[in-house]
């Protein structure tokens, strides 16, 4: 009888569910954070683990930050050039160095 | 001599241009690995596949023998071997008849066992070809830390020659999951015989007269049924006031335990297990109400004792690597499975959480990608649990329960299997779906089901859950029909209006 307010008094659905879009993530890592499931108290010390946490990632980082030259306590952590064979790569010269006893370099 | 120079040279040359070269350097033999897992289960093997699928040089070091680890070995696989052909066995003895299938059908247990070991095979052989397939290194032996980058391996029997004796790792994952926990102050011996875990109740080699379960939780009601549909007399006993485990909605306790009553099992909640003695053959547990009074004696043939598991870290000498644990014995971490130590991450059973294996390989992915890109994402509000018992129970989200201890107005739609045609047509039409919503913004906090197909159908809720879906979603969502999901959006469609079918 009255369409046109039966029309206008329909609720239109709007999904909660919405397409976002591509999944993208920002080029930082997330920062930690506690554990959701830990327990409360471990929560409450959380910047305590996170210290100790930190103090235990040392070398690497501590070589990063340092200006001088780098100094690394495990071989993986300086640049692959120096240990990995895949990039490591003698040239003419060096080979040239070597057979001479480093007479070449004079 | 400047013959000889220039002949040396040249070899240098070539062989500058080959391996050889490399004599004193690392090779890749004795590169360290990006990321060594250590335990093959849910977690490890998941997070070593996602680690080398994301490029990272992987290893899993597993030393059971067989990849999968008490999930696929003697948990979840194993027991839903039984729990599908026992349910096929106590379905010809008595329902087949009113179905009008008439027939005569015996049980041949061994030939049982031997189908169960067969699934446990095929799947664990499965994941070794995964590794290989992936290209992650399966050392079979057992982990040791020697240092926060160093594990010292120890072969087991099966290892093949070859088996390093140490590897090194960037990065570390611990994923050795965790243990059949004892009975509380160690009056009650496990001897996997007559008085057996779960690893025992499933290799029993003849059906008990008399099971007595102590422990009312999803392990316990699962192998309690199994056994009960194969001919014992099962009685569970329960400390607590109600079956189910941590979690369970209480209306759906109260009808899983009406349910499981009509099967034949009895239970005897509020009661607590004192101590058991083995005699000429029959083990006599000592029990008495939780809050104390006259004790009684309870006679069984076979005793499963189902009260929990605890974390797994024996043998790996964890101080050497400066891992924290917590009191429980599991290890801390922060929301990014990192550990104390920076390098090692730590997943599954034996960290924070429930002990399942959807869970673990949730954390598995997570922990590959923050190792990779420190991005990650497990969502602990939407982590789904299934009793895989007939009729399934299953859940995801939030309580009747924890909304009202959260003081959090809500909505309740229920909707019956009695009235879902495809429940009717398959004569299975007990339990019912029941969908918590928030009352203000329709949102769907928990969703509980009880019924057939239950552990299938939670995926839907655990996905409206995961995207923040409202009731009015689901219910705007076209389900088949007739399909037992029609009742999921039934209830959806009683949470935030009114259902059709009832």
């Amino acid at each position: 009888m009255h369409p046109s307010l039966r029309c206008c008094s329909a609720r239109v659905h709007t999904p909660l569910i919405k397409f976002l879009g591509k999944r993208s993530y920002p080029s930082t890592p997330d920062a930690p954070h506690p554990h959701p499931a830990a327990p409360a108290e471990l929560k409450q010390r959380f910047s305590e683990f996170l210290a100790k946490m930190n103090a235990s990632s040392s070398s690497e980082s501590a070589a990063k930050a340092s200006s001088g030259p780098a100094v690394y306590s495990e071989f993986w952590e300086a640049p692959p050039k120096f240990w990995n064979y895949k990039t490591r790569h003698i040239e003419e010269a060096e080979i040239e160095a070597i057979m001479t006893g480093g007479a070449s370099s004079y | 001599m400047l013959h000889l120079r220039r002949v040396a040279q040249k070899n240098l040359t070539r062989a500058s241009k080959s391996k050889i070269a490399l004599r004193g350097l690392a090779t890749a033999a004795n590169e360290p690995y990006d990321v060594v897992i250590i335990g093959g289960g849910p977690g490890g093997y998941v997070a070593a596949i996602k680690a080398a699928q994301l490029g990272l040089r992987t290893a899993c070091v597993e030393k059971r023998g067989s990849l999968g680890g008490t999930c696929l070995n003697v948990g979840c696989i194993p027991s839903k071997a039984m729990l599908n052909n026992s349910h096929l066995y106590h379905q010809s003895q008595h329902d087949f008849a009113r179905r009008g299938i008439d027939a005569t059908v015996s049980l041949n247990l061994p030939k049982m066992l031997e189908a169960k070991d067969n699934a446990v095979l095929g799947l664990t052989k499965g994941v070794e070809h995964l590794f290989r397939q992936n290209k992650v290194d399966y050392i079979k032996g057992a982990a040791s830390f020697v240092s926060p980058n160093r594990l010292s391996i120890s072969p087991i029997a099966d290892a093949p020659e070859g088996t390093p004796t140490e590897v090194e790792a960037k990065n570390i994952i611990i994923a050795t999951g965790s243990e059949v926990a004892p009975f509380p102050g160690g009056a009650i011996t496990i001897d996997e015989k007559q008085i057996v875990s779960s690893t025992g109740a499933l290799e029993l080699q003849e059906v008990p007269q008399k099971l007595v379960v102590i422990g009312g939780g999803v392990i316990g009601l699962e192998l309690g049924s199994v056994w009960s549909r194969l001919g014992a007399e099962v009685t569970v006993v329960e400390f607590l006031g109600a079956i189910g485990g941590a979690g369970i909605d209480e209306e759906i306790a109260k009808q899983f335990q009406r349910t499981l009553q009509k099967q034949g099992l009895k239970f005897k909640l509020n009661t607590k297990v004192l101590s058991a003695e083995k005699k000429d053959g029959k083990v006599y547990l000592e029990a008495e109400p939780a809050k104390g009074g006259n004790s009684e004696t309870i006679e069984a043939d076979v005793v499963l004792v189902a009260v929990g598991r605890r974390p797994y870290t024996e043998g790996l000498n964890i101080e050497a690597a400066g891992v924290e644990l917590d009191n429980k014995g599991r290890v801390v971490i922060d929301d990014q499975f990192t550990t104390s130590q920076k390098h090692i991450k730590c997943i599954g059973d034996v960290t924070f959480g429930p002990m399942l294996a959807h869970k673990a390989e949730e954390e598995g992915i997570a922990a590959a990608e923050f190792i990779k890109s420190g991005h990650g994402h497990v969502n602990y509000g939407a982590i789904p649990s299934v009793v895989y018992t007939h009729p399934e129970v299953a859940w995801v989200g939030q309580t009747e329960q924890d909304l009202k201890a959260a003081g959090v107005k809500y909505s309740i739609g229920k909707f019956s299997f009695t009235a879902n045609s495809r429940a009717k047509t398959n004569m299975e039409t007990e339990g019912f779906v029941k969908i918590l919503t928030e009352k203000e913004t329709d949102r769907i906090v928990g969703a509980h089901i009880i019924g057939p197909n239950a552990g299938e159908m939670i995926a839907e809720g655990v996905l409206a859950l995961e995207y923040g879906a409202s009731a009015e979603d689901i219910a705007r969502t076209c389900h088949a029909h007739p399909t037992l999901s029609e009742a999921f959006k039934e209830a959806a469609m009683a949470a935030y209006s009114k259902p059709i079918h009832m």
